[in-house]
């Protein structure tokens, strides 16, 4: 089964990413925000999110969307379980986008050391902040070359891209 | 969140749980996205606000199985274990009641506390 895991931090656009493209209305597990992160989004995944897309030979890829906070971190260990790749995304207007970058590849380095990982860069149309470049230098800097895309997790050309762009470093 | 007056009155219900009921070794009031209200154990032996968290994960879990099944809301998830048992149930759509028992053959006196328990806090929280 070809499992492919998104994460990133909350409001990265996971579960849109996974709505977006899933051939199914997807399995989500949102619930109301209690804290001040309901100021900028109203819900947060606390278990998964899950879908699946078929790709153009007919087999199916299976996408599995984690929480975003550290503090469901369990979530990510049992998630990545017999998954083959991940799809980070990173929300380009949150404070540090870099540091996000560096604390996903950091949480995740075991599971994308046996497989592999693409980054998406999202909301870069509200901050340019940081270029894709900033991105690209500081997985060079780490000695970590992955693509790195500028994407609208809304739309499914882009989520597809990533998918596209995982298989194909897989291979 | 939850007021300071409402947090001390569920601390309250959660000692009144453990007193009165002796198979009771643990309790916590988690929101649903994972943060702990109040929490109360005999001893303190266990991580309770990391078991908070996962409890939000598995009532969220049960609400989208359920719903899924079409089977109504989800009332309790129980997990029964070689050394206790673990209940998780709704007090109302934000809280979770969390409570756990070591003594294996409890599980009916720890549903009817803690379900006694969460319909009681549901008054304080509303």
């Amino acid at each position: 089964m070809d499992k492919i895991i998104f994460t990133g931090p909350m409001g990265a656009g996971k579960t849109t990413a996974i709505s977006s493209i899933s051939d199914i209305p997807p399995i989500s597990t949102e619930v109301r925000c209690s804290d001040d992160a309901q100021l900028r989004k109203e819900t947060t995944t606390v278990a998964m999110d899950y879908g699946y897309f078929s790709l153009d030979d007919g087999s199916r890829v299976h996408l599995y969307g984690t929480p975003g906070q550290e503090r469901f971190d369990y979530m990510w260990t049992i998630l990545t379980k017999g998954g083959i790749g991940l799809v980070l995304l990173l929300d380009n207007a949150r404070p540090d986008p870099l540091a996000d970058l560096t604390f996903y590849l950091d949480a995740f380095k075991d599971f994308i050391q046996q497989t592999g990982a693409v980054i998406g860069v999202t909301r870069m149309d509200v901050s340019n902040q940081t270029s894709l470049d900033d991105y690209r230098n500081t997985l060079f800097a780490r000695d970590q070359i992955f693509p790195v895309f500028e994407v609208d997790a809304r739309q499914p050309n882009d989520v597809k891209i990533l998918i596209h762009a995982l298989l194909a470093i897989l291979q | 969140m939850l007021s300071k007056l409402a947090t001390i009155q569920l601390e309250q219900r959660l000692s009144k749980l453990i007193e009165q009921c002796s198979a009771v070794d643990a309790a916590v009031v988690a929101t649903l996205d994972g943060y702990t209200c109040a929490m109360k154990q005999r001893s303190q032996q266990y991580p309770l606000e990391r078991l908070a968290t996962m409890g939000s994960t598995l009532m969220s879990l049960g609400d989208t199985i359920t719903a899924e099944l079409r089977l109504g809301t989800c009332d309790n998830i129980i997990s029964e274990n070689k050394n206790g048992i673990v209940a998780f149930m709704h007090i109302d759509d934000n809280l979770v009641l969390i409570t756990l028992a070591t003594q294996k053959n409890a599980l009916g006196m720890l549903l009817s506390h803690s379900r006694r328990c969460a319909e009681e806090m549901k008054k304080v929280v509303v």
